[in-house]
Parts: C-alpha cells; sequence; structure tokens
C-alpha cells in the first residue's frame, strides 16, 4: 500500500514560521494587556501532599490551609496563645482538667451556614482520630462533648499544659470544618477562614479565593491573631520545586511571593533594582540528630554522650547554611525572649573535643563499629551537615558509614532501628516545646524512653501556670543534653522574597496572605 | 498491510505486558515509602500501618500486582496517593503541556536542524559545515537545566520577553500558554537540533553521491532543484525517524526542563511521583509513555511509506 501525498507536503517551515510569529505576536499582546489586577501569585516549594490539614504535619499545607480552615486558638506575634474562633481563653477547672470553650457567636462557615459547637466537636474527633498531632492529645483526653450551641467542654485524664498550644498550631492543625463535609479523605474544603477553596490542578496551583462573610475577629492584628481581611481577591499557590527557578522568578517580579530561597541568592535579590524585596525571618527552625536510643551502637547512653562532645555545632552550621546571617550557634532550645529560654546543659554544646570524645568512647566500650549516619540531600544543608560531621566523628576515632538517600528512603528506614544510628532532620522552631520535635513524645524514631524523661516531661506538661513551666522545660533540655536522646544544632533563619507590590505582608514561620494587599 | 499492522500491534501489546512488569517490579523494588512521605514527621507506626491498609499496599506484592493488571485491563490506572484523583486524569492534565511543549520543541528543532544539515553537507569540509558541526557538538553537550537557567537570565529576568516559569495563569488562553511555553521549547529545540543536524547531514551525504543527484544535475537542473527535491526527498527517512524519536521522548518527559521551568507537565509528574514513591502514578505514566512509544513507533513506519514511495507493507 501506498499513500499520496502533495508533493510538497513535506515542506513544513513556512507554516511553523506562521506559527512562530503568532505565539510572539501573542507575547507581545500578553504583554502589553495590564489590567489592574487583584490576585498574588505565590511560588511555594512544592506541591502540597494534600489539601486536607489534618492529614500531614507538613508546613507547606498548613501555610496554604490556614486561609481556609481557622483554629480555635492561634499564636500572636510574640508566640502567646490567643482565641480565634473561641470567643475567650478557655476556662479550667481548678484540677486543670476541664476546659470549657466558648465559640465567638455568628461565626459563618463557607457552605453559608453559622458555625456551632457540633462542628467543633465532630472537628476534633476527626482531628484525634487522624491527625498525628491530634492523636498525642487524644491519649490524654477522657471527654468532648458540645454544651449547648456554641459551648464545648473537653476533659482531659489528668492535667495537660500543651493543650491550648496543640489547638493553635497551623500544622497539623485541629482545623474547624463543617460536620458535614467530613470525610476521609476530605473532598470539599469547608472552614471558616478568610478565603474559601476555590479550585487545585496539582503541579499547576492552589487557588483560594476571599470568604465575603468572613467574620474577622475585633482585635487588631497581632501575629496569626486579632483581625483578619482578605484585601486581595485571589490567592494563587504555585508550585515551583527549583529553587533556582523561584530566585529567578522573584527576581523577574513575577511572583509576589517566594518561599524559602537558597541563602546564597541573598545577595543577587539584595541588588534587584526594586523588582523583589528579601525578607529574612529569624529563628525559623532548627536541625536536629536524632540518635537510636534503641538498638545499634548509639543505643549505649556514654557513647551518645561521646559523640556529642565529638562534633562542632557551630562548624556544622556554617557548613549547612554558610552566611552568618543565617544561622545562631547556641545551644538554648528556645531564642532568647521566648518563655522557654534556658542554658540549662548547653556547656555540652558544641564542645569539638576530639581527645576527650575518644577517651568518652573508650570507656564507653567502643570498638570501632561503624556509626550508621542516614542522610538525603532533599535539604542541601541536611547533606553539607552529614558530611562536615562525618569528618568530625572520624578525627574523633569514629567510624562512619554515611548513607546518602532520597527523602522517601529516609522516612521509611527510620522506623526500622536495625537499619541507621543516627539521622538528620530539622524543624520549624515552634513556640510550645511539646510540638516538636517528635521525640519528646513517645514511639518517634530514636525510640527514646527513660525514667528521666518521662519524670521531667511528666512534671512539665503537668505544670498549667506559665511561668512555672518556664523553669521547668529547663530541667527537660538538661535531660536532653544528659541522655542524647537527640542533638539539637542552632537555629536557622529563613530567606523568602516578596515583589513592591505586596505590600502588609508580615514574615511569619507560615507564611499568611490576609490583611496583605497588592498595590 | 493487513498483516503487517497485526503482527506490530501483537508485537506492541508484548512490549507493554513486559514493560508493566518491569515498572511493577522495580517501582517497589526501590525502597521509600509513601505513606511516610504523605503523614509527614509526626506519624505514628500505627497511622503509618493504617493508611498503608487503606491503599492496599499492606498485601503481598503479586496480590497488588493482579489487583492493578485487573485494572489496567479495564483501561484503569488507579488512584494516585497523593493527587487524590486517578492516575488517568492525572495524565490526562498534564497532556496539554507536555504536548505542546513537544510539538513546538520538534519544530524549532527542524527549523534549526534541517537546512543547517542540508547546507553542511552541500558544503561539506567547508568553514560553514565545520561552524554547524562545531555548534552541533556543543549543543549536544550542553546540559538543559544550564542552557535553561542561562536563556531565563536574559529573556525573562533581564529582558521580561517571557515568564520564568508556569504555564500562564490559571484563566489563560492558548496564546498565554503558548507564550509560557517558548522559552522551554527554545531550549528542548537548539538542543535537539544538534541531533538533527548530524543526521540531515550524514542522510543528505549519502544521497548527494548517489547516481540519480548526478544525472539530475548533468540533465542541467538548478542546483536549488537537484538539493532541496531529488537528494532531500531521498534523505528524509532517517530524519523523520528521529524526529518522530524526539516527539516521543519529549512525551515521556521532557523531565529537566518542565522542572527548571515549573511546568505542569508530564515530566514533572513522574519526577514527583518518583520522590514520593506514588506507586500508582509512577506505573501509570510510564505504561502510559511506553505506549506512546510504541505508537509513535508505529507512526513512523507508516509515515515511510508516505515520504519514501519504495516503502511498501
Amino acid at each position: 500500500m501506498t499513500f499520496a501525498l502533495p508533493r510538497r507536503a513535506f515542506v513544513q517551515r513556512p507554516v511553523l514560521l506562521a506559527l512562530a510569529a503568532t505565539v510572539l505576536s501573542a507575547a507581545g499582546g500578553a504583554a502589553l494587556a495590564q489590567a489592574p489586577r487583584n490576585f498574588a501569585t505565590l511560588a511555594m516549594v512544592a506541591e502540597p501532599q494534600t489539601l486536607d490539614p489534618m492529614a500531614s504535619t507538613a508546613d507547606l499545607v498548613g501555610t496554604i490551609m490556614q486561609h481556609v480552615f481557622e483554629p480555635l486558638y492561634t499564636f500572636d506575634a510574640k508566640w502567646n496563645v490567643v482565641p480565634m474562633l473561641a470567643e475567650a481563653m478557655p476556662k479550667i477547672s481548678a484540677d486543670g482538667k476541664t476546659y470549657a470553650i466558648t465559640l465567638r457567636k455568628g461565626v459563618m462557615l463557607h457552605s453559608g451556614r453559622e458555625l456551632n459547637a457540633d462542628d467543633v466537636v465532630a472537628s476534633l474527633q476527626r482531628w484525634m482520630d487522624t491527625s498525628p498531632r491530634g492523636k498525642a492529645l487524644g491519649k490524654e483526653l477522657e471527654s468532648i462533648k458540645a454544651k449547648g450551641p456554641l459551648g464545648i467542654e473537653l476533659v482531659l485524664k489528668g492535667p495537660y499544659a500543651p493543650l491550648v498550644a496543640q489547638l493553635a498550631l497551623p500544622s497539623g492543625m485541629a482545623a474547624i470544618m463543617a460536620k458535614e463535609s467530613i470525610a476521609t479523605p476530605l473532598a470539599t474544603f469547608i472552614g471558616t477562614g478568610p478565603y474559601k477553596f476555590k479550585e487545585r490542578k496539582p503541579d499547576a496551583y492552589v487557588l483560594l479565593t476571599r470568604f465575603d462573610k468572613y467574620s474577622a475577629r475585633k482585635e487588631p492584628a497581632n501575629g496569626y491573631g486579632g483581625k483578619r481581611e482578605a484585601l486581595i481577591e485571589e490567592l494563587r499557590f504555585v508550585p515551583v520545586p527549583s529553587a533556582n527557578t523561584r530566585v529567578e522568578g522573584a527576581l523577574a517580579g513575577q511572583y509576589d511571593y517566594a518561599d524559602l530561597l537558597p541563602v546564597e541568592a541573598l545577595p543577587r535579590l539584595e541588588k534587584a533594582s526594586g523588582k523583589t524585596l528579601p525578607i529574612m525571618t529569624p529563628s525559623f527552625g532548627f536541625p536536629y540528630l536524632v540518635l537510636n536510643t534503641k538498638e545499634g551502637v548509639a543505643a549505649n547512653q556514654p557513647l551518645r554522650q561521646a559523640i556529642q562532645t565529638a562534633i562542632g555545632e557551630g562548624e556544622m552550621l556554617a557548613a549547612g547554611f554558610g552566611d552568618t546571617r543565617f544561622f545562631t550557634a547556641e545551644g538554648n532550645h528556645f531564642p532568647k525572649g521566648s518563655p522557654f529560654y534556658s542554658t540549662a546543659g548547653t556547656e555540652q554544646y558544641n564542645q569539638r573535643n576530639a581527645k576527650q570524645a575518644k577517651e568518652l568512647a573508650e570507656k564507653a566500650g567502643y570498638k570501632g563499629e561503624p556509626i550508621r549516619v542516614l542522610t538525603s540531600r532533599q535539604y542541601d544543608f541536611h547533606y553539607n551537615m552529614a558530611l562536615l560531621m562525618a569528618e568530625q566523628l572520624k578525627r574523633a576515632g569514629f567510624k562512619v558509614d554515611l548513607n546518602v538517600v532520597d527523602w522517601a528512603t529516609l522516612v521509611q528506614r527510620r522506623n526500622d532501628a536495625k537499619l541507621w544510628d543516627l539521622y538528620i532532620t530539622h524543624s520549624g522552631q515552634f513556640p510550645e516545646p511539646m510540638l516538636s520535635p517528635p521525640q519528646l513524645g513517645d514511639g518517634a524514631p530514636g525510640w527514646w524512653s527513660s525514667p528521666a524523661k518521662q519524670a521531667a516531661l511528666t512534671a512539665f506538661n503537668q505544670q498549667s501556670d506559665p511561668a512555672k513551666r518556664a523553669a521547668l522545660w529547663g530541667k527537660v533540655q538538661q535531660v536532653v543534653y544528659d541522655e542524647v536522646p537527640y542533638i539539637n544544632v542552632g537555629k536557622f533563619a529563613s530567606l523568602s522574597a516578596r515583589s513592591p507590590a505586596l505590600e502588609g505582608y508580615v514574615p511569619a514561620t507560615w507564611p499568611f496572605f490576609w490583611n496583605a494587599r497588592i498595590k | 498491510m493487513h498483516r503487517f499492522i497485526l503482527s506490530k500491534l501483537a508485537g506492541m501489546l508484548a512490549v507493554l505486558a513486559i514493560v508493566a512488569v518491569l515498572v511493577f517490579v522495580l517501582t517497589r523494588a526501590a525502597s521509600g515509602d509513601p505513606v511516610s512521605v504523605l503523614l509527614g514527621d509526626q506519624a505514628t507506626a500505627e497511622d503509618i500501618a493504617r493508611v498503608k491498609k487503606d491503599y492496599g499496599l499492606d498485601k503481598p506484592l503479586p496480590v497488588q500486582f493482579g489487583y492493578w493488571l485487573r485494572e489496567v485491563v479495564h483501561g484503569n490506572l488507579g488512584q494516585s496517593i497523593f493527587l487524590q484523583r486517578p492516575v488517568t486524569q492525572a495524565l490526562w492534565e498534564r497532556a496539554e503541556p507536555t504536548t505542546l511543549l513537544a510539538l513546538m520543541a520538534v519544530a524549532i528543532a527542524a527549523c534549526i536542524g534541517i537546512p543547517c544539515g542540508i547546507v553542511s553537507a552541500v558544503y561539506r569540509g567547508s568553514v560553514i559545515d565545520q561552524l554547524f558541526t562545531g555548534v552541533a557538538m556543543l549543543g549536544a553537550s550542553i546540559p538543559s537545566f544550564w542552557l535553561g537557567i542561562v536563556l531565563m537570565q536574559i529573556f525573562a529576568v533581564s529582558l521580561g520577553w517571557f515568564p520564568v516559569s508556569g504555564y500562564g495563569a490559571p484563566d489563560a488562553a492558548l496564546p498565554e500558554r503558548l507564550h509560557a511555553l517558548m522559552l522551554p521549547a527554545i531550549v528542548l529545540g537548539t538542543l535537539n537540533s544538534a541531533l538533527i543536524i548530524r543526521f540531515t547531514r550524514a542522510s543528505m551525504l549519502d544521497v548527494l553521491g548517489e547516481d540519480y543527484v548526478r544525472t539530475a544535475r548533468s540533465k542541467g537542473l538548478p542546483e536549488r532543484t537537484v538539493v532541496l527535491k531529488h537528494a532531500l526527498r531521498n534523505a528524509l527517512v532517517p530524519i523523520v525517524t528521529v524526529l518522530g524519536l524526539t516527539v516521543a521522548l519529549m512525551i515521556g518527559g521532557a523531565v529537566v526542563t518542565e522542572t527548571v521551568f515549573g511546568l505542569p507537565g508530564v515530566g514533572n509528574l513522574v519526577v514527583s511521583a518518583v520522590l514520593r514513591r506514588d506507586y500508582p502514578v509512577i506505573q501509570g505514566a510510564l505504561l502510559v509513555i511506553a505506549a506512546i512509544y510504541v505508537l509513535i513507533n508505529f507512526g513512523i513506519d507508516l509515515v515511510y511509506a508516505v515520504v519514501d514511495p519504495r516503502v511498501k507493507f
């Protein structure tokens, strides 16, 4: 069989040239048609794992969905817990076990119905069933019930001070949603936030649009708390996984906000001639090393202390973040100004003492078994810090086996005590110690469990007087330095950028865009 | 002809069956766990076990494979773990940017590659030939992410002619989308033109040495007619093959380029699926890509008959 074809059909060039011309002229047209806009393009680090704010503790999910869903409480700029959907702080019974919460009146759900106590009970129930953070709280809870249309009563098995902070955290959020929308997986997103969910196209965008019937608080805006107002009509969260592309997009003025940029980009952003403005968020998070207290060489506590003596956290931070503006090498787990600031145990931070570490290791019975370090290149600073730490350990006579895997492998392997001795990760700097790292709770990788831990944490968690809790945290920090279940490497700042057109943006750990406007 | 098509189809099915098995085995052989990635740092072992059960990931591998194969035979590629939608829908949504990008890139590659290849062949050994061959070598050696970033800095950041990344605004019409694709298409087109230059040149050189070309010249035909009509048409078969395979490769995902330019295409989908071990998406996407590859190859075989009347099935 043969096909008949016009003789010149294969000469495609004129057609292609015409196509190219069309595209170029369209480009010119698009550039000229600059209508006043009322949307913001927000370049995020990835596609969100899910839009269910309870299903994942990933910061990205919380960052986006905190515009749609609100918690009962939230944090002000100084990390104090303040009411959000709740009218005021809870009334706590004298024995510290019963929390009476009253909702604000007239809060509207995105479905057009008024929020009531049944929604809250159903939401918190779901949170305690599905969310990792909620489960931790669920273990402390005796009962939860609605008391009238706006009242909720939580009864605890014993005093548990972190309760209100747990309810306030935007990641793994205790999000309040319409009772009838609750399902697993969550198919509709009906909250009370200043923005409602409009559309998601994976790897392209998540669109949120202003909720006109939003009931704002009366207090002035303060951190995540106070009055929230959707001044921008539409928020467009766009995944831009390549960090370099986020930098170039910010420099080109394509994004109103570009999240988490590599620190090397700062000089270029500073010279960007008015197209973009760098934003630094200090004490954004902390890298930490988790040690396997259950199996392998690090199960031996004196040997963990030898490891702690060998490493120099200051050098590791320098390797991870380069510019000194981006990290602080200090042993206090909470920054100065935080109620939990304490120097207990910090003499054991940043020792970098190879000689002493060698002696300690010998005394601990170390026979040259390799220390299996699990790390990934998902975050460059993890990897760079791991390389440096390996050298520090080798200098102290340790044998190091560096396992560089991808993130999905790391999160799988760390659940198996047989596979590793130490892994590197990081966390946001949260306002409440019990929120992170998970090793302070039970069952997290590392499997830290000891009488001293139990005693220090019980005392800390049962004390609901904030002033007394601060002192009790120092005791917990001391135990962490003594038993070395994990090593807090220090604090790092984050770098983001915003366009000059985005006004009123306040830097935050979980960036939010209510109260911001487009000029 | 029918026999040819039938035997080809049987071959295609066999290839796809092999791909299905390989893809399943390889994705599961790789370490990593989608559920741990999905649930984040604070998840407990029980949470992970529960969600694994929800997705059927707790069953023995042969059982999982059986389920998957049964679904595939019914045209259903399963449900993505992360995207909360069927894999077929996820792929369909990515098809547009990837297909348009592939077509634009190949058009650019052909526009550069074929004329340069012809000139190189006609003026073989001249300065211009050496220049084009040199540039082609250079093009074949430049990594696409590098060229992407450089062009991005020049044309998007400094000159502002094109957007840095993305696929136009959510409500964009086709011209704006094509505009967003221009820069990545130029990157891919330029890099791939290297191969086309080499193939066109080699193929033309073969043909230009043939007797009928000498005959055409001795008849006194203008050189232009000899080269473009008598030589080029006969040299076209390998060039069409390369063009077709280039399209197929790009539809399989211009992975790096799509990632650099933040395009919501198939390549991006596959990369993010691999990084978070979204098994149904990896399996489904690779199977579909393999199917497209096989189909395009089949298409190329048919096109041979068009460009070269001597080819008969």
